[in-house]
């Protein structure tokens, strides 16, 4: 640990301050020569980790279908009313499907509840963080931008079966 | 108290600026008083802190601070919304901090509806909150040598803070509004990587911090700058509120930590770090050797965290683990209940506190029985500290208001909730 000192506990060294100077340049010219530890970053892309909480998105089967029974159990719990859920019914085995599902991303907080309460693991965080809009409207997505495929976000699912 | 009108108010404000005793005579100074609004947009007022100073020269005679601007209702928002809910929102309110945050708020609900958290959760609480302190302390050491002129400092130890932040993408998914407690444990058990990343962190962390420090515990402008400035007396901190790092460099040993033991501190060794002087330095140095005594904390807690569960078993209070959501009928019930109705907490109120970087932050909860609090109360620990500084700043130069902030280290998402 090092020593704390006062104004008076300075010695005369210190005081005159030429010394602190050549002290400070030196450390800050050794590390200049230290690997840097910015990322360079739309060139160098931030790889998240599985667990990474990144935009909310529907998982899609092989088949095409969502996963999604529109319970809505994700909406109720959003904590910052982003989530809008409408049912219908299919004559898939699940029965009900949601008709429209529709994320306001610039409402989305990216806590990740949606995933924790769902039931039947068909809305979870993917890696995406990418996210501009140039207007409002843009910023709503609807199914078509949110299924994505059961292979993309499988990493995501091991995370949750292992750890959640 | 007395009420005033929303005409009144900048008149009130004003008074309150002239009426306070000026007795204060400088040698020298001009003849001339002169009002100056400093903020709510200034660089060096930690977010949106607006101060009114009346000046003789450039001495500060009176300081009338004004808060208010980040105002956003939590505690009537926390009355709308499920305890569940309410996570995400405690992020907001100290955001250099939010994993203790977290913490603190789980704790109060747990403590109101009787639930407790199985040993590693609370372990993995410890862990975290300890980190949060770091990552606050190492802001708050920074932005002060930031706003007394060494600028290399604030540059290094956001690069340490950085490593936090990485440590928390691996552990919760999140870098700043982290969001991982939860009500009888934590969202998710802590990682293998996220362990080995953090024994790397303590490990390097010292080294890292004797080279911030060596850049200014000796610099003359540096001490010159703070040593003497804001003193506050042990007395008066105490009379004001003052808590955590601030109380403890007026030389009062008091840290909830020691003093109401919570999680497993009691069973920790730790030393709290006390400096007799008050002023500006005093709390600089109190916060340095408090990370280290973090690390300390962290590396007795790795080696004691057992395996297990994260989550209590209490299924009709917590959310059921999601593996069994998937294959049981009983849990899926359960997690329909506590998602549309709340945990419902029996009737009775609760204040419950814990040690956060900035100080006591405490949840004073009413519950009726229902889903959602009657009643939710935030000590927040900036709030009260700030109290302190129309008469920190008493007689000191304007340039010495912003190292007396800095030392304060107020963050206005709490002070305003």
């Amino acid at each position: 640990m090092s020593v704390k000192r006062r104004e008076k506990d300075l010695t005369l060294l210190e005081k005159i301050y030429i010394p602190e100077i050549v002290k400070g340049l030196s450390l800050t010219l050794k590390s200049m020569f230290k690997p840097k530890f910015t990322l360079k970053y739309p060139e160098e892309k931030f790889i998240p980790p599985a667990s990474y909480r990144g935009r909310p998105v529907l998982v899609q089967e092989k088949d095409g279908h969502e996963r999604c029974v529109a319970c809505g159990l994700c909406s109720r719990v959003c904590p910052s009313l982003a989530i809008e859920v409408q049912a219908a019914e299919t004559e898939l085995e699940k029965e009900r499907y949601p008709e429209k599902f529709e994320i306001n991303m610039i409402r989305c907080i990216f806590c990740g509840f949606c995933e924790e309460v769902c039931p039947e693991e068909a809305i979870v965080m993917s890696k995406d963080y990418e996210m501009a809009f140039t207007n409002r409207e843009e910023a709503i997505y609807g199914k078509d931008k949110l299924l994505v495929p059961v292979e993309q976000l499988q990493d995501r699912i091991d995370f949750l079966r292992k750890y959640k | 108290m007395e009420r005033v009108t929303k005409e009144e108010v900048p008149s009130k404000i004003l008074q309150a600026l002239l009426s306070t005793d000026s007795d204060i005579s400088v040698d020298g100074a001009l003849e001339n008083e002169m009002i100056l609004n400093m903020g709510p947009q200034h660089p060096a007022t930690h977010g949106v802190l607006r101060l009114l100073l009346r000046l003789d020269g450039e001495t500060v005679i009176a300081c009338v601070p004004e808060l208010g601007y980040l105002h956003r209702g939590y505690e009537k928002m926390a009355e709308n919304m499920t305890y569940y809910e309410f996570i995400p929102h405690t992020d907001r309110l100290d955001y250099l901090s939010p994993m203790a945050n977290n913490v603190a708020w789980a704790m109060a609900v747990e403590k109101l509806a009787g639930i407790e958290s199985p040993a590693r959760a609370q372990y993995i609480r410890m862990m975290i909150t300890e980190l949060a302190r770091i990552a606050s302390h190492l802001v708050a050491i920074g932005a002060l040598a930031m706003d007394v002129g060494a600028l290399t400092v604030f540059l290094w130890t956001l690069r340490e803070r950085e490593k936090i932040l990485d440590i928390w993408d691996i552990l919760c998914g999140a870098r700043f509004t982290n969001s991982y407690t939860r009500i009888g444990g934590v969202a998710n058990d802590a990682q293998p990587e996220a362990l080995a990343k953090v024994k790397w962190f303590i490990d390097q962390y010292e080294p890292n911090l004797d080279e911030c420090e060596k850049l200014i515990n000796t610099n003359r402008i540096f001490i010159e700058r703070l040593d003497g400035v804001g003193v506050i007396s042990a007395q008066d901190a105490i009379e004001i509120g003052f808590t955590g790092p601030n109380l403890r460099g007026s030389g009062v040993e008091f840290d909830l930590r020691r003093a109401t033991p919570y999680l497993f501190y009691n069973e920790i060794d730790f030393n709290i770090p006390v400096y007799k002087e008050g002023d500006c330095l005093a709390r600089y140095f109190v916060r340095a050797d408090e990370t280290r005594e973090s690390i300390k904390i962290i590396r007795q807690v790795l080696d004691k965290m057992p395996q297990g569960e994260v989550l209590a078993n209490s299924p009709k209070k917590v959310l059921p683990k999601k593996t069994e959501i998937y294959s049981k009928m009983e849990e899926l019930i359960h997690d329909f209940m506590i998602v549309n109705f709340g945990i419902n907490p029996p009737v009775g109120e609760v204040y419950s506190a814990v040690e956060n970087p900035k100080g006591e932050l405490g949840f004073y909860l009413v519950s009726n029985g229902e889903g959602r609090p009657w009643k939710c109360k935030i000590r927040s620990p900036s709030m009260v500290n700030l109290q302190a500084l129309p008469m920190l700043v008493k007689g000191h130069m304007v340039s010495d208001v912003v190292a007396i902030i800095g030392s304060i280290d107020p963050v206005m998402g709490e002070a305003d909730k």
